[in-house]
């Protein structure tokens, strides 16, 4: 499976024009096309791509995702540390955890807003505050991300001074106790979180409205009604409970999507994450950048079903009879 | 009910956790009068910039994006530079000597010049730069110019002498340009994939302190400067990738300069009066020029009247007016407007529609159907603008469609990413006209892009230009040392390129950086290299510095 996305992610790649020698200094006059030539030989792009393809895969087999042609030869993924004891940092290793932690907290934003909203939509369908919830993640879903994230840049960063504009740390914050380190990290990362969790919310909170919906409509709420259960268990414990059930297979399907990062945000905020990591190695034509970004999301992407379908056979017993069955 | 709690419940933390955030940073707005004071020059403090890109790494001529010159401009030294007014002097050289036969220049070194590390930089040093330079095995396109170097000596620590084939003037330039990089450090290495391009040492005013990924990089003083101290403690380039982005960090008074876009520089800024009393705005001209040139290969632009008549055609002040809000300069040769190289008789075609009508009659092209474009043999002139996404290029490229449409001709504009744009069309050379630009730099030798020998796939005279005689001038303009017969020359080659007009002339734009009134000792108005020929002589008066995090 793995090689035939790798296959086919490595062809598509090279059926884009230019590569690494067009993009490098392409465009100097001073630059010789000899020089070029000699740039390509020394990072194989002069042979057939099935060759090259080849050349990967057997570094790929040892777990060697090669090193960047553009940052000076930084390691893809994980540090190396050379004869003199340098250890470069991989390029992977440092934007994966940033891009992570940005997006499983807005992924926990969501969770936190959606699912009161969603409640709250189904149990007042139609009425006010249903119409109002769903208005304001329309909102939140159709807005333009870069322009909120600039007025709010400007309203909360400008305007007030109350956070950071953009980056990831302070000037001058390493000189500060390692917990005002991370209150400082964090303050930066509040705008982040918020705009990529606004856009989200809509899927969810309706998600949740519609799946509590279905379940308030069925014959056993009408049973726990019926016996004069309390409001609150019946739509808290029996009726909650299996309106989520569909939500683990959303988040099973985002997990690749977690480590995905947009480019969009990251730039605005100047965030060195892996939106940013990979679209600037297309622009580059950085082939192994480009190739273990895409081998590490695919091989991410099978793994989340797997854990998606495990989850969903661990909570809803009548699926893990099926399976046992 | 249970639920409207929850929602007021979350309601207070986000607010609670706003009213944390909100923690003042301690800033202190100087005052204008405080601003515009005198002071006297004094050492300190921090001046912190924007980049829009990372540097991949800090050997300037492995990495070849402008961030990483930028940076690495601080750290190493060349043997020469140009001074305010473009002319070369000394850096690491004291002085140099050109033999009689114009073959060989000895580059005698200042005396005790060190590197940051307290070793002695000497002649040695130089000849493994250049050693670099020319081994095979180094990731360089820059290579070509040291590899016509002949010979190499270093015969005592303060000499070192290069031996030419035959005489090359722009030899100079390439030594003003090369850093030169300390033997001691980087011997038996493998310079491509040394760690000694993240931890750089170097000789000139600053030194890498730190560099976060992604981040930040810091330079604080070297205190073994081969240019003797610079006045600011420690330089910060931040990287902000997003334009919008950065400004917000400027008028935040979180950076100290940036460069304007003209929007910024010529709206943003006149209406806002508490940014001109923090922000000093500059104006440079920039080292580039943009055009629009054809395939002198492909029908009809080979026929030099259709050139002219779309050079007439155009309306250059209304793209500067238009494009740049007047930030730009119209050009007539290929070198920066005010240096000596740049011709002062030509100035720009005019626009005269009528003239360029006459002129595509002349050559055959008149509206026989009456549908508004120009057709001869029964074929219309319809043409396709290719650019790479610019902005600026795209709007000009919408200007120049409008006036041709004027005089007949039916242009289209293609817009296209910039890899793809290199190696599907220029390469191939399969368009018809491109919106591009070209550098204005120092040296006026332009053989590779005009010289009728450099149309091969990947050469830069992809246009197809050729012309006996500015083959001729651009060759001995390569062979001659003297400055003012070399300008003679240049001039000469510029006149025959504006009688051709294998390209169209748009314009020079200008830099505009901004830079907070904190920061004193800056020219203004900037002198022909630009306001950052004196950097290291700026500084910053302690009662208006940024109040900084320090060590508890």
């Amino acid at each position: 499976m793995l090689i035939g996305i790798s296959l086919i992610s490595f062809f598509i790649m090279h059926l884009a024009p230019g590569d690494i020698t067009t993009t490098e200094a392409g465009f100097n006059p001073k630059a010789s096309e000899e020089s070029r030539q000699k740039l390509r030989e020394l990072y194989h792009l002069d042979k057939p791509i099935i060759v090259q393809y080849g050349l990967w895969l057997e570094r790929m087999s040892k777990l060697d995702f090669g090193n960047s042609f553009s940052s000076h030869q930084r390691p893809v993924f994980w540090q190396t540390t050379d004869e003199n004891n340098n250890t470069k940092l991989g390029m992977i290793q440092e934007a994966l955890p940033i891009t992570l932690l940005i997006n499983v907290m807005s992924m926990a934003l969501i969770i936190l807003i959606a699912l009161p909203l969603g409640i709250i939509s189904a149990l007042t369908q139609n009425k006010l505050p249903d119409r109002s919830i769903t208005l304001f993640v329309f909102i939140g879903f159709a807005i333009p991300g870069f322009w909120l994230a600039l007025m709010l840049m400007y309203w909360t960063g400008v305007v007030h001074h109350w956070l950071p504009i953009s980056g990831l740390h302070s000037m001058g914050s390493q000189n500060l106790s390692s917990f005002m380190q991370i209150m400082d990290t964090l303050k930066h990362l509040i705008l982040p979180v918020f705009i990529s969790a606004i856009t989200g919310l809509a899927g969810i909170s309706l998600f949740v409205r519609n799946g509590m919906l279905e379940v308030l409509n069925q014959d056993y709420i009408t049973t726990a009604k019926a016996k004069g259960l309390a409001h609150n268990t019946v739509i808290y414990r029996h009726a909650l409970r299996n309106a989520l059930l569909p939500l683990i297979t959303i988040f099973g399907l985002s997990i690749p999507g977690l480590i995905g990062g947009s480019v969009i945000s990251e730039s605005i905020f100047a965030i060195p994450g892996m939106g940013k990591l990979f679209f600037d190695a297309v622009l580059m034509r950085d082939f192994p950048v480009i190739m273990g970004i895409l081998t590490i999301g695919s091989a991410l992407t099978l793994i989340g079903n797997l854990l998606a379908d495990l989850a969903y056979a661990w909570a809803d017993p009548r699926v893990r009879k099926g399976v046992v069955r | 009910m249970a639920h409207l709690k929850t929602i007021q419940l979350l309601a207070s933390l986000l607010t609670a956790s706003l009213i944390l955030c909100s923690c003042d940073n301690g800033k202190i707005q100087s005052s204008s009068t405080q601003l515009n004071a005198q002071y006297l020059t004094e050492q300190g403090g921090t001046l912190v910039d924007a980049l829009s890109g990372e540097p991949s790494g800090l050997i300037a001529m492995l990495a070849g994006e402008s961030s990483s010159s930028a940076i690495a401009g601080n750290i190493f030294n060349s043997l020469l530079r140009y001074d305010k007014n473009l002319e070369l002097i000394g850096e690491l050289a004291q002085r140099w000597e050109v033999s009689s036969d114009k073959k060989s220049i000895t580059f005698h070194l200042k005396p005790n010049l060190k590197w940051a590390d307290g070793k002695p930089l000497t002649s040695e040093d130089i000849m493994f730069t250049w050693r670099i330079m020319t081994d095979d095995n180094t990731r360089t396109p820059y290579g070509a110019d040291y590899k016509l170097v002949k010979h190499a000596e270093a015969p005592n620590p303060l000499t070192f002498r290069v031996t030419y084939a035959q005489p090359y003037a722009p030899a100079l330039d390439s030594w003003a340009s090369l850093h030169i990089l300390p033997k001691h450090l980087l011997q038996g290495q493998d310079i491509n994939t040394s760690d000694f391009a993240r931890h750089p040492v170097g000789s000139h005013y600053y030194q890498l302190a730190n560099w976060k990924n992604g981040e930040s990089l810091t330079l604080v003083r070297n205190p073994n400067s081969s240019q003797g101290p610079a006045k600011i403690d420690r330089l910060v380039s931040r990287i902000i990738p997003d334009k919008a982005a950065q400004f917000l960090e400027l008028m935040a008074d979180n950076i100290d300069s940036m460069a304007l876009n003209s929007v910024q520089y010529a709206r943003i800024f006149p209406a806002r009066p508490e940014l001109n009393q923090q922000f000093n705005l500059y104006k440079e001209l920039g080292n580039s020029y943009t055009y629009l040139g054809f395939n002198l290969k492909h029908k009809p632009f080979n026929d030099i009247r259709i050139r002219k008549a779309i050079n007439y055609a155009i309306d250059k002040q209304e793209i500067i007016d238009g494009v740049l809000l007047g930030l730009g300069l119209p050009v007539s040769s290929p070198y920066k407007p005010g240096t000596r190289w740049s011709n002062p008789n030509l100035s720009p075609y005019p626009y005269d529609p009528e003239k360029a009508k006459a002129l595509l009659a002349e050559a055959g092209y008149t509206d026989h159907n009456g549908d508004g474009i120009v057709d001869k043999d029964g074929k219309p002139f319809s043409f396709e603008i290719l650019t790479n996404q610019n902005k600026e290029r795209e709007m000009t490229a919408v200007l120049i469609q409008r006036r041709l449409r004027e005089i007949g001709i039916d242009a289209s504009i293609r817009v296209v990413e910039w890899a793809t744009f290199i190696s599907r069309f220029i390469k191939t050379g399969d368009f018809n006209a491109v919106l591009l630009g070209w550098g204005l730099g120092q040296e006026p030798d332009q053989f590779n892009i005009w010289h009728s020998s450099q149309q091969q796939p990947g050469q830069f005279n992809f246009i197809g230009y050729e012309n006996h005689q500015v083959d001729k001038l651009l060759e001995a303009g390569r062979l001659e040392l003297d400055p003012d017969k070399r300008m003679k020359l240049y001039h000469q080659f510029a006149e025959i390129l504006y009688q051709d007009s294998p390209i169209i002339y748009l314009y020079a734009g200008y830099g505009l950086p901004a830079i907070h009134k904190r920061v004193k000792g800056i020219d203004n108005p900037a002198p022909p290299a630009g306001i950052g020929h004196n950097a290291y002589d700026w500084y910053i008066p302690s009662p208006l510095r940024r109040n900084e995090i320090s060590a508890n």
